[in-house]
């Protein structure tokens, strides 16, 4: 694995847990009543479309904005009642950056002073995310996916239990997207509490175990991926390609199913399952080719389910 | 105190002291040779002709201890200037880079840092002061022997004026930090500090011997009030000037101005929302 051997057990579980947290801006409610949990050893999505109030939650979480009400806790402490912060969290937020004129190693040697680390750790943290031959560039120089593998350094600097992504995925090329999965993915394997924040579902399909999804600062699901996909059952269909479409289209027709046609000549065929359909071509004597279950990728789910709550803001 | 040591990092990893440094170093230089031409003239002792009100003023001016005391202390007037300039920039590159995030998420005690960041802008304008004493420890002797005044380093007026000046660098540095915390935007603060230090000096005795001469004298003792004048009048050499405030008065006014600063600057950011 990437990383350098196992969490510090000292955040306790590791769950973050946020519980009726709310936040109230001049004209906003960017974050509404919002509850949900976060265990460790999962990769958790924290979804919602621009403007949920993703950001918001996050910088609560860490003791960056003050709540209107409710709190945030990690492995039951506030961030500002941990200890030793770095050594159980790490995070890496939007509109976070480094000094321009400062080059790579210096700025996690800056953290490391701060937080009391060792100064090597600023060079294995660099290692870990592959930088090291970027180490002595200033800051300036360096490329969007730089950038991001710096700040997840910053992040591992202290070896947290505990990892805060907000939008890590933004502005990466599909490499880099690759490259931060499997690093999210390893942590996770090891027993670490790992939380991304995005609007890119399709990226959280591939990444996440848990989801929780919110729009206008309210929580709208919260659970396994599979589960939140699989208690869709609005959308879900079954394709059939057969030779003889139309016939198959009748005698579907009369046991009260939807039938469509797609623009490749396959039936999608939704009302009744997948066994449903096959049993019936074989009474009538009807040849498949193919004969599927289609359910709503993510990103359905999610339009589905944030529909009408995402107006801009 | 690991903190202290994280933001001393954060100044010597960037090419802003040194860029500082070298301005100073070119303003000093610029300052002595004018005070050098003043010395001259002072020590000549050839004003003309004076209005009988300020002679006496001239006479404490041209005393052998403020003579040398300007020359000891030669490079100030710019010189807090970059110190106020550099406690401004200590706060507000770390909302101009965006680092601030970082900052807090390391130490989420915002007092605590803001607190280191007071010493360490402190700590680099005493290093400034030093530098700029240990140069007017040279050059100011030569000067006065040239005049034939002496280097006047037996007398503890001198010694107390150098370390008055050690004072307003540090207070000015202090001044710097509470400034950058309320202007966050990097040059917004900078603008505000040089007028607030220029206009300060400058505009402000415009106006109120505008006012004095309308409303009485009195109005003239409100320099006190300006902390540029203030800090000015801190440092002065021995001798009291007449028609002005103490010394005393002087660092009084400054250390309060530094304090309120400070402590504003302590008390806004440990609320404030950094999104
Ligand atoms: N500092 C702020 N002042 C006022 N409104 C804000 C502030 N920060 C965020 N908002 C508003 O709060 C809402 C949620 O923003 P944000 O948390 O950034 O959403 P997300 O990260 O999900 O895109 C938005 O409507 C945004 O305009
Ligand atoms: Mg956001």
């Amino acid at each position: 694995m990437m990383s350098d051997g196992q969490p510090r057990p000292s955040a306790g579980t590791g769950q973050i847990t946020v519980s009726g947290l709310t936040k109230q801006y001049k004209n906003v409610r960017a974050v509404d009543n919002l509850s949900f949990t976060v265990e460790p050893g999962r990769v958790t999505g924290f979804l919602g479309p621009n403007g949920a109030g993703k950001t918001t939650t996050l910088r609560m979480l860490l003791n960056l904005v003050t709540p209107s009400a409710g709190t945030a806790t990690v492995g039951g402490s506030r961030y500002a009642d941990l200890p030793d912060p770095l050594r159980t969290v790490g995070a890496v937020l939007e509109a976070s950056s480094a000094h321009k004129g400062r080059t790579g190693i210096n700025h996690l040697r800056v953290i490391c002073a701060a937080a009391g680390l060792p100064k090597e750790r600023a060079d294995e943290a660099l290692a870990l995310v592959g930088l090291s031959p970027a180490a002595k560039r200033k800051f300036k120089g360096y490329s969007l996916g730089m950038k991001q593998r710096l700040g997840i350094a910053a992040a591992m600097l202290g070896n947290p239990q505990v990892l805060i992504l907000d939008e890590p995925a933004n502005g990466l090329d599909p490499e880099g997207i690759r490259w931060m999965r499997g690093f999210l993915k390893g942590l996770a394997a090891e027993g670490r509490t790992v939380l991304v924040s995005s609007h890119l579902l399709s990226e959280m399909q591939l990444l996440a175990d848990d989801v929780v999804i919110i729009a206008a600062g309210k929580l709208i699901r919260q659970g396994p991926v599979d589960q939140v996909m699989a208690s869709m059952t609005h959308g879900v269909r079954v394709r059939v390609r057969t030779p003889q479409a139309d016939d198959l289209a009748a005698v579907l027709r009369e046991q009260a199913a939807t039938v469509d046609a797609d623009p490749n000549g396959a039936l999608l065929v939704s009302g009744v399952d997948a066994p449903t359909v096959g049993r019936v071509a074989l009474a009538a004597k009807v040849e498949l080719h193919e004969l599927t279950t289609e359910r709503p990728d993510l990103e359905g789910v999610f339009l589905e389910l944030t529909a009408g709550k995402a107006e801009i803001r | 105190m690991t903190l202290v040591r994280s933001e001393l990092l954060k100044i010597r990893t960037t090419s802003t002291w040194w860029i500082f440094g070298l301005i100073s170093l070119a303003l000093w230089a610029l300052t002595l040779f004018f005070n050098w031409l003043q010395t001259e003239a002072l020590a000549g002792g050839d004003f003309g002709e004076v209005p009988a009100d300020q002679s006496d003023q001239l006479q404490a001016v041209s005393a052998a201890d403020n003579l040398a005391a300007n020359l000891y202390t030669n490079g100030q007037f710019f010189g807090l200037l970059i110190v106020l300039l550099l406690g401004i920039v200590v706060v507000t590159s770390e909302f101009f880079h965006q680092t601030v995030t970082t900052t807090f998420l390391t130490a989420p005690h915002r007092s605590a840092v803001m607190l280191a960041k007071l010493v360490a802008a402190g700590v680099l304008a005493l290093l400034f002061w030093l530098v700029t004493t240990v140069l007017n420890l040279v050059t100011a002797p030569l000067i006065l022997n040239s005049v034939d005044v002496g280097s006047q380093l037996g007398s503890g007026a001198i010694w107390r004026a150098i370390a008055l000046n050690g004072l307003a660098y540090l207070l000015w540095s202090v001044l710097g930090v509470g400034l950058g915390v309320l202007i966050r935007s990097q040059i917004g603060a900078t603008v505000t500090g040089i007028l607030f230090y220029l206009g300060g000096a400058i505009g402000a005795v415009i106006v109120l011997s505008l006012l004095a001469s309308r409303y009485g004298d009195w109005i003239n003792k409100l320099q006190l009030l300006v902390p540029s004048l203030a800090s000015g009048l801190m440092v002065g050499g021995d001798t009291d000037i007449p028609g002005n405030p103490p010394q005393w008065a002087g660092a009084l006014v400054l250390i309060g101005y530094a304090v309120v600063a400070g402590a504003i600057g302590v008390a806004t950011i440990r609320k404030r929302d950094i999104s």
